[in-house]
């Protein structure tokens, strides 16, 4: 046995010791034998292990190793150190494959400037110099000409990549420009959330799921789009915690289940209500909690469906000190009383159910009942029988399954972006949340409503880099730039509309709902300028004007921390940056400088791009408030830390402050301010009944079951009915993260290169299509192209596409030119960037298919 | 000693990370992947199977199954097949003719041939000038055959070895490290206190094709949920 002759790094040193067994646990590497046999090792490479963190938009931040030789990645592998072993090994096929993309053929290799006409992808290679000049100075003229708002920013989801994503928040910040949050962009933002319990979004982190007793998945494929979380899933119902899925399509996450629930597309409203109906009429529901923490002990008045407020009650009072953000409602205990909306402690001999009458300080009398009450009254109508016509789900199971929910604790609902990414996706989670809420499954480790798509909750404050001085943000929900403005918007339109577009990280030119639209607005000149930063030639470069090229994020330094996982960690450089591409920042400063020179101030003018990222993260760890108290740079650099919170050991248990602290509702979600989301839930309480005039108007002041597309689509155009009878549902594939690995050569392999559409075979074969035809999906919008598969499991009458596919490889076409950009009036009651703002609804799509002949 | 491994497909949740771990870190080139994922009764990966409800999805990740018995190494008439000492099964790709009686003779259809210049092939891709992905050093066992190497030549089969760059040094194969779901298991099949022995003898381990008496030394626990 010969010693190998290799000097060893100190991460190599740990390796080795941890294949040894000698620190079993640390290396993720653990000794399969005790004694390894050696060998002879001539000319063995000296690898570099970097440790890093994948940030696409999926937000699963997982932590990786680079292994590089000689400046080079060869392979990438999963860090699988984080403390709780359940979380190692995190990542997936395409963090393992991202080294197609990074030295792929599609690589920008310097600045490009649009040579040709608009959108035709005719480019000059330049210098920086010539591009950022050129940029800058288009910027500037089009602001002088239009007002800054005029100019449009997409930075996608803030939370996979703080510094650099924030650089260019920055530099939009201090130049005026508008600013279009992902989240309701991207039809991610789960509207009962801030309607419900007053805040952007939240979740279990997935470690609790395996402590829960009942899983119920209502339209999320977790298989597909959490692949590092899903064994979670899989572990919980080993442990003995039921895992039912209600999905109108049999998903690889049915496939796990001890029980798929199939039942119609957009009828979980309905299904959600029968099982409330269910758990009322059976008084299984949890009355203490319902009157401590929730609306349901609140008088509301039946003469105009308002909230009865304190102030309005004879010989009632606002008590002092009551933020003005708040109000202060009444509840019944053979007396009225003011309830406060910042201490969750009612009496819990208030009444629940029950018509009283009151007077009001101008000695009118009303009548009045508990939120409880009318919420009993309007769910009489969601029977078993009316239920299973709606959702076509069969009577006794649903009366079964609702018995199931209410007897385990805890109870885990997931609500995914297949049900919420429709037109009345608010009205399904308001719904489905009354189900954890009834049964008190909420704060409570394994329990509560999880929603586990979008991401973009940020996890700590991040005003110091993002928002210079201060200043204030001008924000623009994308829905106006498709839609146009409406009369109720309260987000500021801005005078001349969009006039120029800054985008990174995303490819809205395919990816966005009516990407075709977006290309008409560059090709007839309504885009005056497109500027684009990506380390690749997408299909939104070559609708661009100025090519700006970035790097991936194994070549630069930046901060990440996710909402899904609870870790903060570092990306950093595991090499160069490949041919001229420059970190994100250093572009944003470089803009920044030729626009204004006091702008430059912000980005550390001083510092090479590298050390400037350091001292932004060192900024937000300093000002970053109490979830990064105490983490240093230092830190993060030996790897990945826990986000503080509230829960003991730090986990993320959503309102466990609430529950186990008497909170009022919402806590923060950063980086609004408590007034600013408070507002949604002035009662200070989880809020089922909602009296603002709209949600009266509408009928959505408890929740109820809407039927998909009679005030969308059909409203827009009533011949469509009897026109388009499938529903167009773009799904996310294991393949891709949206449009990124896209052209991935290895996951085009592992796709034959074919973009699919699913189809049921009934369905298939009334159209005359059979496996693998060529088959077009339509509407009078647009059009798409793909390969039939014929899935059994996929409900009657709906097209399934698994979304992402560039362009490229569908003949040109933009799965996302059937959808529309419908506003919901709802949406608009208050404006909080990417909290509550009017949404993309992918899914309210109708279509037809029909056979296209032959294969392309 | 001998080598095996444990697949749970139980907790395998069909993700493929395993393949494109195997592909990245053994150099292989496009078209090429020693290990699949496929979805049993289905063409396509992640359809359903089953009709009128009854429907059901499970996936089945396949490589070499590291035969004890092993027909392709039987026909091979390079001697270029071999097991080594630890019960890997390899190729050595220096004696390889490219005859392909042993992808013939594969009852797994998991061995691939180099029919194009690898690095033609990876050419063609478009890779940064001088690009390579893979392991960046050649492996040869005790008896100085080349089993790994990341310049794969023209016309030689390749396979699944184990990760025998990294097993030899008492490293996982990639493709263990990489699952997510942590549903692949590997160590000494001998050693009656393992993990995959333990595995073995208590789930219902079966192998594939176990009536051909190939004898794998690949063991898959069925795909089974707790019944309740």
């Amino acid at each position: 046995m010969e010693k190998r002759k290799i000097k060893l790094s100190r991460r190599q040193f740990l390796q080795a010791a941890a294949a040894a067994g000698v620190l079993a646990g640390t290396g993720g590497a653990m000794a399969f034998v005790r004694q390894t046999p050696a060998r002879a090792a001539a000319g063995e490479p000296e690898l570099k292990y970097v440790r890093t963190t994948c940030s696409p938009n999926c937000t699963g931040a997982c932590g990786m190793k680079a292994i590089v030789e000689n400046g080079q990645i060869k392979a990438i592998v999963q860090a699988a150190d984080y403390p709780e072993p359940e979380y190692n090994p995190r990542g997936c096929l395409k963090g393992l494959s991202m080294l197609n993309l990074i030295y792929g053929p599609d690589r920008l290799k310097k600045p490009l400037v649009r040579s040709g006409q608009p959108g035709k992808g005719e480019f000059k290679e330049a210098s920086w110099q010539e591009a950022l000049d050129y940029s800058a100075g288009r910027l500037k003229e089009i602001a002088d000409k239009y007002g800054p708002e005029s100019i449009g920013v997409i930075f996608q989801v803030g939370g996979t990549g703080y510094v650099h994503k924030g650089a260019v928040i920055a530099l939009a910040t201090l130049a005026g420009w508008s600013l279009h949050h992902p989240y309701d962009q991207n039809g991610d933002l789960p509207m009962f959330w801030p309607m419900t319990f007053g805040v952007q979004t939240e979740e279990l982190e997935p470690l609790e799921w395996l402590n829960s007793r009942y899983v119920a998945v209502f339209g999320s494929n977790i298989l597909a789009t959490r692949l590092p979380d899903a064994h979670f899933l899989v572990e919980a119902r080993n442990r003995g915690a039921k895992l039912v899925v209600f999905d109108p399509n049999y998903s690889p996450t049915a496939g796990k289940a001890d029980e798929w629930v199939q039942i119609n597309p957009s009828s979980d409203a309905a299904v959600g209500l029968g099982l409330a109906r269910v758990i009322i009429e059976e008084k299984l529901y949890d009355e203490d909690f319902l009157k401590t923490y929730t609306d349901f002990p609140l008088l509301v008045r039946l003469d105009n469906g308002k909230r009865l407020k304190a102030e309005e009650v004879k010989g009632l009072s606002k008590p002092d000190g009551v933020p003005s953000y708040r109000e202060v409602y009444v509840a019944y205990n053979r007396q009225f009383l003011s309830v406060h909306p910042e201490k969750l402690e009612l009496p819990l001999d208030v009444v629940l159910e029950g018509e009283l009458e009151v007077e009001l300080k101008d000695g009118q009398k009303v009548s009045v009942k508990p939120g409880f009450q009318l919420l009993r009254e309007s769910l009489k109508e969601y029977t078993p029988d009316k239920v299973e016509k709606l959702a076509g789900i069969p009577q006794d199971k649903l009366v079964r399954l609702a018995r199931e929910m209410a007897a385990a604790k805890p109870l885990h609902l997931v609500y995914g972006a297949s049900n919420y990414q429709w037109y009345h996706g608010d009205l399904k989670g308001r719904a489905l949340a009354l189900i954890p809420v009834l049964t008190g499954n909420i704060g409570k480790s394994g329990a509560g409503i999880s929603t586990y798509a979008g991401q973009y909750r940020v996890r700590l404050k991040v005003a110091q880099w993002w928002v210079p001085q201060g200043k204030k943000q001008n924000w623009l929900p994308w829905l106006y730039v498709l839609h146009g403005p409406t009369k109720n918007m309260k987000a500021n339109w801005p005078k001349h509309g969009l006039k120029a577009l800054i985008t990174g990280w995303g490819n809205p030119f395919d990816q966005h709902n009516m990407a075709n639209k977006l290309r008409q607005m560059v090709e007839k000149g309504e885009l005056e300028f497109v500027a684009t930063m990506d380390f690749q030639m997408t299909t939104s470069c070559q609708y661009s004007d100025v090519v700006l090229p970035a790097v991936s994020w194994y070549e630069k330094t930046e901060l990440v921390g996710s909402p899904v996982h609870p870790y903060l960690q570092l990306q950093q450089q595991a090499i160069k940056p490949l041919y001229e591409g420059k970190p994100e920042l250093w572009i944003a400063r470089e803009l920044a400088r030729r626009l204004n020179p006091e702008f430059e101030k912000h980005f550390f003018p001083d510092l090479d791009a590298e050390a400037a990222a350091e001292k932004a993260i060192e900024l937000m760890l300093r000002t970053g408030g109490p979830s990064v108290e105490g983490i240093t740079l230092e830190q993060l650099k030996k790897g990945p830390v826990r986000v503080k919170s509230e829960v003991p050991g730090n986990r993320q248990i959503p309102f466990y402050e609430q529950i186990a602290h008497k909170k009022p509702f919402p806590p923060v979600s950063i980086p609004a301010k408590i007034e600013q989301t408070a507002q949604f839930v002035k009662s200070g309480r989880i809020e089922f009944y909602k009296d603002e005039d709209l949600m009266l108007q509408l009928g959505e002041a408890l929740p109820v079951h809407k039927p998909p597309f009679e005030e969308s689509e059909y409203a827009l155009d009533p011949t469509v009915r009897d026109k388009y009878k499938f529903s167009y549902i773009t799904r996310n594939a294991i393949y891709r993260v949206h449009s990124t690995h896209s052209n991935n050569v290895w996951m085009n392999e592992l796709q034959d290169g074919k973009p699919r559409v699913w189809l049921n075979p009934q369905d298939a074969e009334e159209k005359g299509i059979k496996e693998g035809d060529w088959v077009e999906v339509y509407n009078n919008r647009g059009s798409l192209h793909a390969f039939a598969v014929l899935d059994p499991g996929a409900g009657r009458n709906v097209a399934v596409f698994e979304q992402g596919w560039w362009s490229r490889y569908l003949n040109g076409e933009s799965f996302n030119s059937l959808t529309y950009p419908f506003i919901k009036p709802t949406h608009e009651i208050y404006f909080v960037p990417g909290m509550w703002a009017p949404n993309t609804a992918w899914n309210e799509c109708l279509c037809d298919v029909r056979k296209a002949g032959d294969t392309k | 000693m001998r080598l095996g491994m444990v697949i749970d497909l139980d907790r395998c949740i069909g993700c493929r990370s395993c393949a494109v771990a195997c592909k990245a870190h053994n150099a292989q080139p496009p078209g090429t992947w020693w290990n699949r994922v496929f979805t049993p009764g289905s063409e396509e990966h992640q359809v359903a199977v089953g009709t009128n409800g009854h429907l059901q999805m499970n996936f089945l990740p396949v490589s070499c199954q590291m035969c004890d018995n092993a027909p392709c190494e039987k026909v091979c008439p390079a001697g270029a097949t071999y097991t080594d000492e630890r019960g890997v099964v390899l190729v050595d790709y220096e004696r390889c003719i490219g005859c392909r009686y042993c992808i013939a003779a594969c009852p797994y259809g998991v061995r691939q041939f180099n029919w194009e210049d690898p690095h033609q092939a990876k050419e063609r891709v478009g890779y940064q000038e001088g690009y390579e992905y893979g392991y960046p050093g050649d492996y040869r066992d005790q008896d100085g055959r080349l089993v790994y190497t990341p310049n794969r030549p023209l016309g030689v089969v390749e396979k699944c070895t184990f990760c025998v760059q990294y097993t030899s040094k008492g490293e996982q194969p990639a493709c263990v490290r990489a699952c997510p779901s942590k549903a692949r298991i590997f160590g000494d099949l001998d050693d009656p206190d393992s993990e995959v022995s333990r595995l073995i003898q208590e789930r219902q381990a079966f192998r594939l094709k176990e009536e051909l008496g190939t004898s794998p030394k690949v063991f898959y626990l069925p795909p089974t949920k707790p019944s309740r």
